[in-house]
């Protein structure tokens, strides 16, 4: 199949696609900065890496997007027939060559992205977030872990239907909030007591599936002071929206004067929305169709609030 | 296959209508997509069977220690011989001589009840059930939707076998004969699979 | 053939439509019309939703209703909406694109549609049992989906179960039926590189149907124990691993995803030729482009179960699988943008829904692109951002495909006209309110709102109000579009053997077609489908068969 496509352009129209192509690369860039805004604040360290790399897709794929409509637009401004025209166009069935470019740019683009996020990946992997996955070992759980060796902090996750409960092996503490001590690597045990759960820090980009059965082990470190929202990620049954806490990063002595202070306290029901409103709900028997019913809210030292603003 | 026609021959030959005639042909290859289709469910179970296995940390169930696979293999041979009786039975069908057709085809049949029956045999005997972990999850759903298939070929047997005294049925195209046997081998691959799965795969 | 009908009226009174007919057309728009009617159900599910996520609070309806009404949104749109209506389309155009008198198994054919009202009648249905319907999502991951706190056997959750395998039955009976009809059943002269592309895309997406749902109905097969039989496949507690059915739950799901597209393209490929007045840019290319997306389709499930806790290596595998979709599907969106250029363009309403679509296409595609990625879907996973991409292919390309055909092909099978006007404010609400509806979701997902919320934190209020007036809007687009079907299916002009002055087979046909279609008189193709300004005839006396057409027109 022959064309006349390559033919039909002057000097002067590959200059204006020259200048068009260069202006699409412009505002690509500008979009690729403006993706850090759409994001929240960084506050763990894999936060920069998933943003860089989520930067630079938005700058390729604002260049395909723009590029595509840009035909698209050129087409229905000069290529539409006239109000009485009939007739057909010239019949122009395909040329091979622009068939293997088309090809493969988009294959080199995907590459390039695929090979930078692999990287992004493995950098990932040795700073923390690759998870371990063992099979739930009773033994173990008696006894502590074999982590302990680790200069990490080490967090126990619990997720039931619907709370968070955090424990500190280490001083003896547990929570409902979840508080980490400034660039200290931590590392997180994630067990449910039912169903699936997501543990989720919008703002450390961090998100493992909590399952059931299994205990996974997740690493890495808060670099901001501040207060987070940790969200429940993966469905979990009527309560799901509110199976949520809030995690405070501190400076180290904030931190180490919290569990001092947490040790002390006495054992006190943790927060639990859904247990409120699961109360609350008792009152109406007849809204809504049949739920499980929540798990009672744990004992905890400290179970923090849920109603100060956060940084994200 | 009507799409082979040249296009520069001129259109006077007679369109194949795609009356009865054609149907058969159809109803052979409908069927033979629907067996590779058929066959990825068995693929599923196989691979969720092995993928619970291989996770798991006590296989067996208390007071299970492994299959008696001797019945079994009894029941294996018979299944597979069954299908080369099934292969003479198509042969003679071939040659015209029905009865010797439907005298492999019922032995055939009697085969794959005999199957059936060992295998209830073999249920009937068993200390575990339905609900005793993944093991026997995994053991009576296997077994239990592969004797289904069992069951079912042979139903398809009997109609064929009935079908065999309408006269003149295989002078129309009729290929009944053809997908049953097709079913039943397959039938038979699938067994052969999940016997080594079940009972040759040791810990 | 005509002898195996059931229907007991002849043909052309429209109660025909109300029975159980064996014509492939008539089942075809039983299919569209009745999957439209689900439509109607799900998006009203979906205005609820919108109006609970209005405001931060859940102040609507119960949580737990929120819950199934999610659930059920999810479930009627793709159960009972997009597949049926995409079987509705094969159903008209395979048979009339390739010159067949009807399909390969006309009787399974019937069963096939039949299932559809029932098993959607059990989903309703689950609506009034006391459970309430099921509240796990599309997806009913155990162990959630296993909890059932009613206690009844009869649960929502059960229901459901049944409803997706019988659903899972009657898609079976279909593939096996289309893609028999597509091999064994075209015209004399239509090799393989002489069929239209949506045959070559239907033929894609029902083979990915015939190794994809089988999986699912095993899975679900297992759910189905674990729920009722006191099995333990999925139940931690016994052994089982949920793990396990997120594997059989995509391995089928995420190719249902092309299921959907994969026809999508095969319209555009049809209409954009007919409205630039070009061959199809690169037709081979195009047409083999959709058997490397099957391949690949069946190959990249995981990229769903990212935060699943999957192994590293398998993650970097399924990210790079993922990505080299973007390559055929490339192909083919570069060789629409080829069949327009330097066309001769018409912005009727069919060529305006393939544009939009396309535009939302490619919008969705780069979001994909994105989810593929694994750190940047380990942070989206879950969140708004994924609904926003979904909802942008599956309204914004998908459903904007199929109202192309829809308004396409409405004066081949009804034998009338709609209407342009109508046509073109339903395409400009439409695209407007699908844009405003699903790009705020965008951000809210990278802000870190999850989804299936009933409730959520305030700092998201701001998008969420105007996704959900974008969604109103887009409630509203569908009067226009109702009105123009009815009252142009019952009183519209006339419509001619070919309005649109299309190349195919099925525009040699009378409109609507008797019901063999060409009976004994099947035409011999003898040149490629697209012609467009080659001249070359389609088939063997063309002329002459056209002449006949517009003499039996004129003398009507
Ligand atoms: C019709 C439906 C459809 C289609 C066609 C697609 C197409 C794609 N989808 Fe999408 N997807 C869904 C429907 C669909 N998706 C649904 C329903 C879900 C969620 C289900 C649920 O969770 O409930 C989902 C979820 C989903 C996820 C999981 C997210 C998560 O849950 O965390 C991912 C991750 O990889 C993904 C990726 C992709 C990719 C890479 C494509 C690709 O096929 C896109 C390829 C297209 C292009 C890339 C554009 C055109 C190409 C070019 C112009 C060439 C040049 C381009 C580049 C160089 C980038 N999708
Ligand atoms: C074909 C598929 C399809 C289609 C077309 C749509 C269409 C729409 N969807 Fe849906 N959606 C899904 C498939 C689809 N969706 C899936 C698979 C999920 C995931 C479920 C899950 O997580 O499990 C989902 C989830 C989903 C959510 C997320 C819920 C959550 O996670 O909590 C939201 C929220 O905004 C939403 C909104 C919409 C809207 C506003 C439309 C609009 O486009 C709808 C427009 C509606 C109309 C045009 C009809 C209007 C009707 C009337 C006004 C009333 C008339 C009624 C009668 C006469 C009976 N959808
Ligand atoms: Cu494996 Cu730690
Ligand atoms: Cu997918």
């Amino acid at each position: 199949m022959t064309s006349s496509f390559p033919r039909r352009f002057s000097p002067v129209a590959l200059v204006a696609l020259g200048f068009w192509l260069v202006l699409l690369a412009l505002v690509s860039v500008w979009m690729s900065r403006q993706a850090f805004r759409w994001l929240p604040v960084q506050a763990s360290n894999a936060a920069p890496l998933v943003d860089g790399l989520f930067s630079f897709e938005t700058g390729v794929g604002t260049f395909v997007f723009l590029a595509v409509v840009s035909v698209m637009a050129w087409v229905m401004l000069v290529h539409r027939a006239d109000k009485y025209d009939e007739s057909d166009a010239e019949p122009v069935e395909g040329n091979t060559r622009l068939e293997v470019i088309w090809t493969a740019i988009p294959l080199v683009l995907v590459m390039a992205i695929a090979w930078y996020a692999i990287r992004v990946n493995t950098t990932l992997g040795v700073l923390g977030p690759m998870e371990h996955i063992h099979l739930v070992n009773p033994a173990e759980q008696q006894g502590g872990y074999p982590g302990d060796r680790l200069p990490a902090e080490q967090v126990q996750v619990i997720a039931r239907q619907w709370s968070w409960e955090f424990r500190y092996p280490g001083a003896a503490v547990s929570s409902t909030e979840l508080h980490l001590e400034l660039d200290r690597p931590v590392t997180f045990r994630l067990v449910s007591d039912d169903v699936l759960h997501g543990f989720y820090i919008p703002a450390f980009r961090l998100k493992q599936d909590v399952i059931p059965g299994r205990a996974i082990d997740f690493t890495l470190t808060p670099t901001r002071l501040g207060r987070y929202r940790l969200r429940d990620s993966q469905f979990s049954g009527t309560w799901f929206a509110t199976n949520q806490a809030d995690v405070v990063v501190e400076s180290p002595t904030d931190h180490a004067a919290w569990l001092k202070q947490a040790a002390a306290a006495p054992l006190q029901s943790g927060l639990s929305v859904a247990a409120a409103e699961y109360r609350e709900r008792l009152n109406h028997p007849r809204v809504g169709w049949p739920t499980v019913v929540p798990a009672p809210p744990p004992q905890v030292n400290v179970p923090g609030t849920s109603t100060l603003p956060h940084d994200a | 296959m009507t799409s082979s026609s040249l296009p520069e021959a001129p259109s006077p030959t007679p369109i194949p209508a795609h009356g009865e005639g054609q149907h058969a042909s159809h109803n052979l290859t409908g069927f033979v997509i629907f067996l590779l289709s058929e066959s990825v469910i068995f693929l599923a179970f196989f691979s969720g069977y092995a993928i619970l296995r291989l996770a798991a940390l006590d296989w067996l169930p208390p007071g299970v220690d492994g299959l008696e696979w001797r019945m079994p293999l009894i029941n294996t041979v018979v299944l597979v011989s069954s299908s080369l009786t099934m292969v003479l039975a198509e042969h003679f069908k071939g040659k015209e001589k029905l009865w010797l057709f439907r005298g492999f085809w019922v032995l055939t049949m009697a085969m794959g009840v005999y199957f059936l029956y060992g295998q209830a045999v073999e249920w009937s005997g068993l200390k575990f059930g339905f609900t005793s972990g993944t093991f026997g999850g995994t053991f009576y759903l296997l077994t239990g939707f592969h004797g289904l298939h069992v069951a079912t070929g042979i139903l398809l047997m009997g109609l064929m076998l009935y079908r065999s005294f309408i006269p003149g049925i295989y002078a129309k195209g009729e290929e009944g004969v053809k997908a049953t046997s097709l079913f039943w081998h397959f039938v038979d691959v699938i067994w052969i699979i999940l016997f080594v799965l079940l009972y040759v795969w040791r810990a | 053939m005509t002898s195996t009908s059931l229907s007991p009226e002849p043909p052309g009174s429209w109660r025909r439509y109300f029975g159980f007919s064996t014509d492939a057309k008539v089942i075809g728009i039983q299919y569209i019309v009745v999957a439209f009617f689900f439509f109607l159900v799900g998006g009203l599910l979906a205005m609820i939703i919108r109006g609970e996520l209005i405001t931060p609070a859940s102040d609507l309806v119960d949580r737990t209703v929120y819950n199934g009404l999610y659930t059920m949104h999810g479930t009627i749109m793709l159960f009972l909406f997009i597949f049926p209506v995409l079987n509705g389309l094969n159903n008209l155009l395979i048979p009339t694109m390739i010159g067949a008198p009807d399909m390969a198994f006309p009787r399974l054919n019937t069963a096939a549609f039949w299932l559809v009202p029932v098993f959607g009648t059990l989903l309703i249905a689950s609506f009034f049992v006391p459970s309430g319907p099921a509240t796990s999502g599309w997806w009913s991951y155990p162990p959630v989906s296993l909890q059932n706190p009613s206690g009844y056997l009869i649960s929502g959750e059960f229901l459901w179960v049944l409803a997706v395998a019988l659903s899972g039955i009657s898609s079976i009976m279909g593939a096996v039926n289309f893609v028999t009809t597509i091999i064994r059943m075209r015209a004399p002269g239509m090799t393989w590189f002489r069929m239209p592309v949506f045959c070559w895309t239907a033929l894609a997406a029902q083979s990915l149907q015939l190794i994809g749902l089988p999986a699912l109905t095993g899975g679900a097969l297992m759910l189905l124990f674990d729920l009722v039989a006191g099995t333990s496949f999925y139940r931690p507690e016994g052994g089982g691993d949920p793990v396990l059915y997120q594997h059989f739950f995509w391995f089928y799901s995420h190719p249902a995803v092309y299921v959907i597209i994969l026809p999508v393209f095969g319209i555009f490929s049809e209409l954009f030729p007919v409205y630039s007045r070009k061959p199809l840019f690169g037709y081979v290319y195009v047409a083999l482009a959709s058997f490397i997306i099957v391949g690949l389709g069946l190959i990249v499930w995981v990229h769903h179960m990212f935060p699943s806790g999957v192994a590293q290596w398998m993650r970097n595998l399924f990210m790079v699988t993922t990505m080299l979709i973007a390559v055929p599907t490339g192909v083919k969106v570069f060789a629409w943008l080829g069949t327009m250029w330097g066309g001769k363009i018409r912005l009727t309403t069919p060529m305006l829904f393939c544009i939009g679509g396309l535009f939302n296409f490619v919008f969705a595609g780069i979001t994909g692109i994105m989810l593929a990625t694994v750190p940047v879907d380990i942070h989206v996973s879950n969140t708004y951002f994924v609904v926003g991409h979904f909802h942008y292919v599956i309204y914004g390309a998908a459903v904007m495909g199929i109202f192309a055909a829809i308004y396409h092909w409405f004066p081949k099978f009804t034998g009338r006209m709609p209407y342009e006007g109508l046509g073109k404010l339903h395409f400009l609400l439409t695209f407007v309110g699908a844009n405003l509806n699903f790009l705020p979701m965008h951000p809210l997902g990278l802000m870190g709102m999850p989804r299936r919320v009933s409730s959520y934190d305030t700092e998201f209020a701001f998008w969420n109000v105007l996704a959900s007036l974008g969604a109103f809007l887009l409630g509203v687009s569908i009067i226009p579009f109702l009105l123009n079907m009815i009252s142009s299916w019952v009183r519209g002009p006339r419509a001619p053997h070919n309005p649109w002055n299309a190349i195919g087979l099925e525009w040699l046909l009378p409109s609507p077609p008797p019901e063999d279609n060409f009976g004994e008189h099947v035409p011999t193709v003898i040149s490629r489908p697209y012609g467009y300004g080659s001249g070359e005839p389609l088939v063997e006396n063309q002329a002459q068969i056209e002449r006949a057409l517009t003499l039996a027109e004129a003398t009507r």
